[in-house]
Protein backbone atom coordinates (compact mmCIF):
# COMPACT_ATOMS: atom_id res chain seq x y z
CA UNK A 1 0.00 0.00 0.00
CA UNK A 2 2.68 2.37 1.03
CA UNK A 3 4.67 1.47 -2.24
CA UNK A 4 1.86 2.10 -4.15
CA UNK A 5 0.98 5.61 -2.32
CA UNK A 6 4.77 6.48 -3.41
CA UNK A 7 4.25 5.70 -7.31
CA UNK A 8 0.59 7.84 -6.75
CA UNK A 9 2.22 10.87 -5.75
CA UNK A 10 5.92 10.63 -7.20
CA UNK A 11 5.40 8.08 -9.86
CA UNK A 12 7.34 5.18 -11.01
CA UNK A 13 10.75 7.00 -11.75
CA UNK A 14 12.84 9.03 -9.75
CA UNK A 15 13.58 11.35 -12.64
CA UNK A 16 10.58 13.20 -12.93
CA UNK A 17 10.58 14.21 -9.26
CA UNK A 18 14.05 15.45 -8.92
CA UNK A 19 13.63 17.08 -12.59
CA UNK A 20 10.64 19.05 -10.88
CA UNK A 21 12.68 19.84 -8.04
CA UNK A 22 15.58 20.65 -10.40
CA UNK A 23 13.54 22.93 -12.08
CA UNK A 24 11.44 24.79 -9.03
CA UNK A 25 15.32 25.24 -7.48
CA UNK A 26 16.50 26.72 -10.74
CA UNK A 27 13.17 29.21 -11.09
CA UNK A 28 13.98 30.63 -7.21
CA UNK A 29 17.71 30.62 -8.01
CA UNK A 30 16.86 33.12 -11.25
CA UNK A 31 14.05 34.64 -9.80
CA UNK A 32 16.50 35.92 -7.05
CA UNK A 33 19.42 36.68 -9.18
CA UNK A 34 17.24 38.84 -12.11
CA UNK A 35 13.70 39.79 -11.17
CA UNK A 36 13.08 41.63 -14.04
CA UNK A 37 13.80 39.65 -16.93
CA UNK A 38 12.51 36.65 -14.68
CA UNK A 39 9.31 38.32 -14.46
CA UNK A 40 8.88 38.60 -18.02
CA UNK A 41 10.78 35.19 -19.42
CA UNK A 42 10.89 32.83 -16.78
CA UNK A 43 7.86 30.99 -17.63
CA UNK A 44 9.85 29.49 -20.45
CA UNK A 45 12.74 28.70 -18.57
CA UNK A 46 10.34 26.55 -16.07
CA UNK A 47 8.24 25.13 -19.45
CA UNK A 48 11.89 23.97 -20.78
CA UNK A 49 12.60 22.25 -17.39
CA UNK A 50 9.36 20.46 -17.45
CA UNK A 51 10.21 19.20 -20.82
CA UNK A 52 13.58 18.32 -20.39
CA UNK A 53 12.30 16.32 -17.20
CA UNK A 54 10.17 14.79 -19.36
CA UNK A 55 12.71 13.81 -21.83
CA UNK A 56 15.19 12.52 -19.40
CA UNK A 57 11.82 10.30 -17.84
CA UNK A 58 11.71 9.09 -21.20
CA UNK A 59 15.58 8.24 -21.95
CA UNK A 60 15.83 6.20 -18.14
CA UNK A 61 12.74 3.60 -17.74
CA UNK B 1 -12.15 31.80 -19.94
CA UNK B 2 -9.42 29.57 -21.76
CA UNK B 3 -8.42 28.58 -17.67
CA UNK B 4 -12.41 28.02 -16.48
CA UNK B 5 -12.49 25.25 -20.21
CA UNK B 6 -9.61 23.50 -19.74
CA UNK B 7 -10.10 23.40 -16.08
CA UNK B 8 -13.33 21.86 -16.59
CA UNK B 9 -11.95 19.41 -19.26
CA UNK B 10 -8.71 18.76 -17.29
CA UNK B 11 -10.49 17.61 -14.24
CA UNK B 12 -13.50 15.80 -16.21
CA UNK B 13 -10.87 13.55 -18.19
CA UNK B 14 -8.73 13.14 -15.31
CA UNK B 15 -11.02 12.21 -12.55
CA UNK B 16 -13.46 9.76 -15.37
CA UNK B 17 -10.46 7.67 -15.81
CA UNK B 18 -9.51 7.33 -12.60
CA UNK B 19 -12.64 6.51 -11.67
CA UNK B 20 -13.21 3.99 -14.29
CA UNK B 21 -10.48 1.99 -13.09
CA UNK B 22 -11.90 2.14 -9.68
CA UNK B 23 -15.05 0.60 -11.18
CA UNK B 24 -13.41 -1.80 -13.09
CA UNK B 25 -12.41 -3.06 -9.90
CA UNK B 26 -15.72 -2.73 -8.45
CA UNK B 27 -17.01 -4.30 -10.79
CA UNK B 28 -14.39 -7.45 -10.48
CA UNK B 29 -14.93 -8.05 -6.87
CA UNK B 30 -18.93 -7.67 -7.35
CA UNK B 31 -19.07 -9.89 -10.44
CA UNK B 32 -16.68 -12.75 -8.26
CA UNK B 33 -17.65 -12.41 -4.34
CA UNK B 34 -21.37 -10.63 -4.49
CA UNK B 35 -22.07 -7.29 -4.85
CA UNK B 36 -22.87 -6.43 -1.23
CA UNK B 37 -19.30 -7.08 0.07
CA UNK B 38 -18.18 -4.95 -3.03
CA UNK B 39 -20.29 -1.86 -2.29
CA UNK B 40 -19.66 -2.32 1.37
CA UNK B 41 -15.73 -2.10 0.55
CA UNK B 42 -16.17 0.72 -2.09
CA UNK B 43 -18.31 2.74 0.31
CA UNK B 44 -15.77 2.97 3.47
CA UNK B 45 -13.36 4.08 0.74
CA UNK B 46 -15.59 6.83 -0.42
CA UNK B 47 -15.61 7.92 3.66
CA UNK B 48 -12.45 7.84 3.91
CA UNK B 49 -11.84 10.03 0.75
CA UNK B 50 -14.52 12.53 1.87
CA UNK B 51 -12.08 12.89 4.97
CA UNK B 52 -8.73 13.52 2.56
CA UNK B 53 -10.66 15.74 0.35
CA UNK B 54 -11.92 17.99 3.61
CA UNK B 55 -8.15 18.04 4.95
CA UNK B 56 -6.56 18.70 1.39
CA UNK B 57 -8.82 21.08 0.34
CA UNK B 58 -10.77 23.45 3.28
CA UNK B 59 -7.94 23.01 5.71
CA UNK B 60 -4.39 22.67 3.99
CA UNK B 61 -5.01 24.76 0.73
CA UNK B 62 -6.86 27.03 2.40
CA UNK B 63 -4.60 28.21 4.63
CA UNK B 64 -1.39 28.85 2.17
CA UNK B 65 -0.91 32.50 0.57
CA UNK B 66 -1.91 32.50 -2.94
CA UNK B 67 2.21 32.72 -3.85
CA UNK B 68 3.59 29.44 -1.85
CA UNK B 69 -0.22 28.08 -3.00
CA UNK B 70 0.81 28.52 -6.87
CA UNK B 71 3.88 26.78 -6.15
CA UNK B 72 2.59 23.68 -3.79
CA UNK B 73 -0.45 23.29 -6.91
CA UNK B 74 2.22 23.70 -9.75
CA UNK B 75 4.82 21.16 -8.50
CA UNK B 76 1.95 18.48 -7.68
CA UNK B 77 -0.01 19.26 -10.88
CA UNK B 78 3.72 19.17 -12.80
CA UNK B 79 4.54 15.80 -10.87
CA UNK B 80 0.83 14.28 -11.76
CA UNK B 81 0.63 15.55 -15.35
CA UNK B 82 4.38 14.45 -16.48
CA UNK B 83 4.22 11.13 -15.16
CA UNK B 84 0.39 10.99 -17.19
CA UNK B 85 2.17 12.34 -19.95
CA UNK B 86 5.79 9.88 -19.87
CA UNK B 87 3.02 6.66 -19.61
CA UNK B 88 1.19 8.09 -22.61
CA UNK B 89 4.13 8.80 -24.50
CA UNK B 90 5.28 5.55 -24.14
CA UNK B 91 1.76 4.07 -24.96
CA UNK B 92 1.50 5.86 -28.20
CA UNK B 93 4.91 5.02 -28.84
CA UNK B 94 4.17 1.38 -28.60
CA UNK B 95 7.09 0.91 -25.80
CA UNK B 96 4.02 -0.05 -23.33
CA UNK B 97 0.99 -1.72 -22.98
CA UNK B 98 -2.49 0.17 -23.63
CA UNK B 99 -4.18 1.43 -21.14
CA UNK B 100 -7.24 -0.51 -20.54
CA UNK B 101 -10.08 -0.87 -18.04
CA UNK B 102 -11.48 -3.65 -19.21
CA UNK B 103 -8.70 -5.30 -19.10
CA UNK B 104 -8.06 -4.22 -15.45
CA UNK B 105 -11.20 -5.61 -14.54
CA UNK B 106 -10.11 -9.30 -15.97
CA UNK B 107 -7.56 -9.46 -14.64
CA UNK B 108 -9.03 -8.13 -11.34
CA UNK B 109 -11.46 -10.87 -11.71
CA UNK B 110 -9.19 -13.89 -12.36
CA UNK B 111 -6.87 -12.23 -9.06
CA UNK B 112 -10.23 -12.65 -7.57
CA UNK B 113 -11.00 -16.15 -8.56
CA UNK B 114 -7.99 -17.43 -7.06
CA UNK B 115 -8.95 -16.64 -3.83
CA UNK B 116 -10.69 -18.80 -1.23
CA UNK B 117 -14.44 -18.62 -1.52
CA UNK B 118 -16.61 -16.51 0.68
CA UNK B 119 -18.18 -18.35 3.90
CA UNK B 120 -22.08 -17.99 3.05
CA UNK B 121 -23.48 -15.49 6.11
CA UNK B 122 -20.25 -13.92 6.79
CA UNK B 123 -18.27 -10.79 5.78
CA UNK B 124 -16.12 -11.60 2.83
CA UNK B 125 -13.06 -9.09 4.14
CA UNK B 126 -11.02 -10.01 1.17
CA UNK B 127 -13.37 -8.50 -1.22
CA UNK B 128 -14.20 -5.81 0.84
CA UNK B 129 -10.52 -4.53 1.24
CA UNK B 130 -9.71 -5.39 -2.53
CA UNK B 131 -12.71 -3.31 -3.60
CA UNK B 132 -11.87 -0.32 -0.84
CA UNK B 133 -8.22 -0.56 -1.46
CA UNK B 134 -8.93 0.20 -5.41
CA UNK B 135 -11.27 3.09 -4.94
CA UNK B 136 -8.90 4.80 -2.24
CA UNK B 137 -5.46 4.19 -4.25
CA UNK B 138 -7.62 5.61 -7.30
CA UNK B 139 -10.11 8.06 -5.54
CA UNK B 140 -7.16 9.69 -3.62
CA UNK B 141 -5.11 11.07 -7.08
CA UNK B 142 -8.84 12.32 -8.12
CA UNK B 143 -9.00 14.36 -4.70
CA UNK B 144 -5.62 15.34 -5.19
CA UNK B 145 -6.23 16.62 -8.92
CA UNK B 146 -9.10 18.42 -8.59
CA UNK B 147 -7.92 20.43 -5.48
CA UNK B 148 -5.02 21.46 -7.36
CA UNK B 149 -6.97 22.10 -10.38
CA UNK B 150 -9.76 23.56 -7.93
CA UNK B 151 -7.11 26.25 -6.19
CA UNK B 152 -6.49 28.25 -9.31
CA UNK B 153 -8.09 31.87 -9.60
CA UNK B 154 -11.17 30.19 -11.58
CA UNK B 155 -11.80 28.19 -8.19
CA UNK B 156 -13.34 25.18 -7.22
CA UNK B 157 -16.33 26.00 -9.71
CA UNK B 158 -14.67 24.18 -12.72
CA UNK B 159 -13.10 21.70 -11.25
CA UNK B 160 -15.86 20.48 -9.62
CA UNK B 161 -18.12 20.73 -12.53
CA UNK B 162 -15.78 18.16 -14.73
CA UNK B 163 -15.63 16.10 -11.84
CA UNK B 164 -19.78 15.89 -12.09
CA UNK B 165 -19.61 15.45 -15.76
CA UNK B 166 -17.08 12.56 -15.22
CA UNK B 167 -18.92 11.09 -12.77
CA UNK B 168 -21.94 10.97 -14.56
CA UNK B 169 -20.26 9.51 -17.40
CA UNK B 170 -18.53 6.72 -15.56
CA UNK B 171 -22.19 5.62 -13.98
CA UNK B 172 -23.62 5.69 -17.69
CA UNK B 173 -20.68 3.52 -18.99
CA UNK B 174 -20.88 1.29 -15.58
CA UNK B 175 -24.81 0.84 -16.65
CA UNK B 176 -23.68 -1.02 -20.43
CA UNK B 177 -20.25 -2.21 -18.80
CA UNK B 178 -18.55 -4.19 -21.23
CA UNK B 179 -19.13 -2.47 -24.89
CA UNK B 180 -17.61 1.11 -23.97
CA UNK B 181 -15.57 0.51 -21.95
CA UNK B 182 -13.42 -1.59 -24.88
CA UNK B 183 -14.05 1.30 -27.47
CA UNK B 184 -12.95 4.13 -25.31
CA UNK B 185 -9.13 5.23 -26.76
CA UNK B 186 -8.12 5.50 -23.24
CA UNK B 187 -4.26 5.68 -24.02
CA UNK B 188 -4.98 8.74 -26.16
CA UNK B 189 -7.75 10.06 -23.10
CA UNK B 190 -4.86 9.85 -20.51
CA UNK B 191 -2.06 11.46 -22.40
CA UNK B 192 -4.57 14.65 -23.14
CA UNK B 193 -4.71 14.65 -19.72
CA UNK B 194 -1.48 14.65 -18.70
CA UNK B 195 -0.89 17.59 -21.55
CA UNK B 196 -3.44 19.28 -19.43
CA UNK B 197 -2.11 18.79 -16.11
CA UNK B 198 1.32 19.76 -17.25
CA UNK B 199 0.30 23.04 -18.93
CA UNK B 200 -1.66 23.84 -15.45
CA UNK B 201 1.37 22.80 -13.60
CA UNK B 202 3.75 24.76 -15.06
CA UNK B 203 1.56 27.68 -15.48
CA UNK B 204 1.34 28.15 -12.14
CA UNK B 205 4.74 27.30 -10.80
CA UNK B 206 5.44 30.05 -12.95
CA UNK B 207 2.91 32.67 -11.24
CA UNK B 208 4.12 31.43 -8.02
CA UNK B 209 7.55 32.18 -8.54
CA UNK B 210 6.74 35.64 -9.50
CA UNK B 211 5.91 35.53 -13.46
CA UNK B 212 3.67 37.45 -15.96
CA UNK B 213 2.33 35.27 -18.78
CA UNK B 214 2.21 36.85 -22.14
CA UNK B 215 -1.44 36.44 -23.02
CA UNK B 216 -2.28 35.93 -19.54
CA UNK B 217 -4.58 32.78 -19.38
CA UNK B 218 -4.10 32.11 -23.25
CA UNK B 219 -0.64 30.86 -22.48
CA UNK B 220 -1.91 27.75 -21.16
CA UNK B 221 -2.86 26.78 -24.99
CA UNK B 222 0.88 27.53 -26.37
CA UNK B 223 2.06 25.52 -23.22
CA UNK B 224 -0.47 22.59 -23.99
CA UNK B 225 1.24 23.37 -27.95
CA UNK B 226 4.63 22.76 -26.78
CA UNK B 227 4.20 19.96 -24.91
CA UNK B 228 2.16 18.04 -27.59
CA UNK B 229 4.70 19.06 -29.68
CA UNK B 230 7.72 17.88 -27.75
CA UNK B 231 5.82 14.85 -26.51
CA UNK B 232 4.83 13.74 -29.94
CA UNK B 233 8.89 14.55 -31.30
CA UNK B 234 9.45 11.86 -28.46
CA UNK B 235 6.84 9.27 -29.61
CA UNK B 236 8.48 9.26 -33.06
CA UNK B 237 11.41 8.99 -31.79
CA UNK B 238 10.59 5.68 -29.52
CA UNK B 239 8.45 4.53 -32.02
CA UNK B 240 11.39 4.03 -34.70
CA UNK B 241 14.13 2.56 -31.90
CA UNK B 242 14.33 -0.86 -32.27
CA UNK B 243 11.85 -2.72 -29.50
CA UNK B 244 13.77 -2.93 -25.82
Amino acid sequence: MIAQLRKLVLGETWTLPLGVAITLLAGVALDAAGPGWWHRAGGFVLLGGALATLVASLRRR
Amino acid sequence: MTAFLLTLAGAALAVGLELLEAMAIVLAVAAERGRRDALIGAAGAVALLAIAGFVVGPVVLARIPLEPLQVVIGVALLLFGLEWLRKGVLRLAGRRAPSSALAEYLEEREALHALAPPVPGRPDWPARIVAGKGVLLEGLEVVLIVAALGAGKEGLAPALAGAAVAVAAVIAIGAVVHRPLARLPESHLKYAVGVVLSAFGVFFLAEGLGVEWPGGDAALLYLAAALVTASQIQVTGLAREAPA
